[in-house]
């Protein structure tokens, strides 16, 4: 398998709609911009391949075929990949591929996400049309309630309470004011977490992620192209896992809360020859789709031993300034959730990140970062990448 | 007859140009190799389950064939009754299918069953424990459409 690098990163800003963009427009700015970045010309780019979640959000079922060709990169090929929550993450493997097998030697990850011509109900009942069709999507249920469970289950082994989640929203939120593409930075209390109304027990409106409008680009390079753009931020770990779509149906789990997302980082560390990831590491852009779920996170990471997430976080390990601060663009909950653009999102952050490039969210000497996207029921799909300097 | 938006005149808003569309699709979903599970529980209020003939393996929701041993399943009718072992409560509907709410949400283990299957329960939400057993109760036949929100769960003391 050959090298591949990370060359060029870019992304447009985040909000909860860019009426005044359509989506081949949000994606071409942030092609752009990674172009740019990386000193390269679109005549450079050998393929493309697209990160896009939901055709509803899109109001088209191709949208992918309708950005292409407005790149000017017409005839060279095109995929998309679509994986819910994961997408961004697994068109990043599949675009790792491309170049690991000598296939192209330098192929974009194009993400982004429409989300705002719909109301938030119908944004959320298209979500659960991913559900399994043949039964629980009968009962008409969200993602929420997907996620719930694990939170649940932590809060009753390990005592973990609704303030201690709440506590992820104020550190990610608190993040975001350090991220000037942030769509949500506040400086806001637990109390104020506290106090927001109540969705589905025990996540309140604040403990959910973002839903936003946006794209994020990340080119890749083999070694031997890489010398013709900017300094390479490689790819050293990639590991991805799937099991079923449906909520409660998984086997051989352990005292795993999400065992895809164990699977995926221990693929990603195996392939990196990560033994120890708090030593490793330096910082982490992962998926808290919702508050609680990031506590469980450390623990599927190795962050710290398994019942001592809620000790992570409350010791600041996981906050700026911490041994291994998670989320510094603020997250899913503070930064950005462009669904489709998340996965590739997180990799441009902890390029900049590794470059140094990252401002006043900047983390000191940061020589290794992971990534994690998640999607489907209860994290059915886990991709992470571990990226190095 | 509801208007249909995708006649509706565009308008300007804050300087950009919005073109009101809807998408709207029917389907007849063909229950398939499933058929039998749908049929028993609108037209016999009976619980299917699926096992398998080689581990033994039975599952609920059920499927046709094993994933471990890649043999086809025989049809077996659960008892109805479990175990729960998470719940949670939905505070605003978040799915034009679910207009009342709040209403209680978790997964049952039917017994024999390898997995927990999410379904509905209807109790009080501060009496209810992980682990509470519970029974199957179904909606009057004339009310049963043979979707899986036919029937709910209830404490079974």
């Amino acid at each position: 398998m050959n090298r591949v690098a990370v060359v060029g990163v870019g992304n447009t800003a985040f909000a909860a709609r860019h009426a005044d963009k359509t989506f081949p427009r949000l994606a071409y700015e942030s092609v752009k911009a990674a172009l740019e970045d990386a000193g390269a010309q679109k005549e450079d780019v050998e393929s493309a391949v697209y990160a896009i979640y939901n055709d509803f959000f899109e109001h088209c079922a191709m949208p992918e075929l309708h950005i292409h060709y407005l790149l000017g990169i017409a005839r060279k090929p095109s995929v998309r990949i679509t994986c819910g929550g994961a997408t961004g993450g697994y068109a990043m493997r599949a675009a790792f591929a491309e170049v690991a097998s000598g296939m192209h030697d330098v192929v974009m990850v194009v993400g982004v996400e429409k989300v705002g011509d719909m109301n938030t109900f119908d944004m959320i009942k298209s979500i659960t049309y991913a559900g399994d069709p043949f039964f629980e999507s009968q009962l008409g249920g969200s993602a929420a309630g997907s996620y719930s469970a694990p939170i649940r289950f932590h809060m009753e082994r390990y005592g973990t309470t609704e303030e201690d989640i709440a506590r992820v929203v104020v550190k990610n939120k608190g993040n975001a004011r350090n991220n000037p593409d942030a769509q949500s930075p506040m400086e806001i209390t637990v109390e104020d977490v506290m106090k927001s109304p109540m969705i589905i027990y025990p996540l309140k409106i604040l403990d959910h992620c973002l839903s936003s409008e946006g794209a994020a680009t990340v080119i890749l390079a083999s070694e031997e192209a890489a010398k013709r753009f900017k300094k390479p931020v490689w790819i050293t770990g990639v590991g991805a896992s799937t099991e079923s779509g449906r909520q409660a149906e998984r086997d051989d789990v352990g005292d795993s809360l999400f065992p895809a997302v164990k699977a995926a980082a221990d693929r990603a560390y195996a392939m990196a020859g990560i033994k120890d990831p708090t030593e490793a590491l330096q910082v982490a852009e992962v998926y808290d789709s919702f508050s609680g779920v990031e506590i469980c996170l450390y623990e599927e990471f190795g962050f710290c031993p398994r019942g001592e997430g809620l000790r992570f976080l409350t010791d600041g390990g996981a906050a700026m300034g911490g041994s291994l601060p998670v989320n510094p663009s603020g997250g899913l909950i503070g930064g950005e959730h462009a669904i489709g653009a998340t996965g590739v999102y997180q990799v441009a952050e902890v390029v900049r990140q590794i470059r140094g490039e990252a401002g006043a969210r900047q983390v000191p000497d940061v020589k290794r970062g992971l990534t994690q996207s998640m999607g489907g029921a209860r994290g059915a799909y886990s991709v992470s990448l571990v990226l190095e300097g | 007859m509801m208007a249909d938006p995708r006649f509706d005149p565009g308008f300007e808003k804050d300087g950009v140009f919005i073109l009101p569309d809807r998408w709207k699709i029917d389907y007849q979903c063909a229950s398939g190799e499933l058929s039998k599970f749908y049929k028993e529980l609108k037209e016999n209020a009976r619980l299917m389950g699926t096992k398998c003939p080689s581990c033994g393996i039975t599952y609920f929701w059920p499927r046709s064939w094993c994933h471990r041993c890649y043999e086809d399943c025989e049809w077996v009718e659960m008892s109805g009754k479990g175990v729960v072992p998470m719940f949670t409560r939905v505070e605003i509907s978040l799915n034009d299918l679910q207009t009342e709410v709040p209403y209680i949400q978790g997964g049952v283990l039917l017994d024999g069953a390898a997995y927990p299957a999410i379904s509905f329960i209807r109790g009080e939400f501060s009496e209810m424990e992980n682990g509470m057993r519970v029974r199957a109760e179904f909606l009057p036949a004339e009310e049963r459409t043979g979707r899986i929100r036919d029937f709910f769960f209830v404490p079974d003391k």
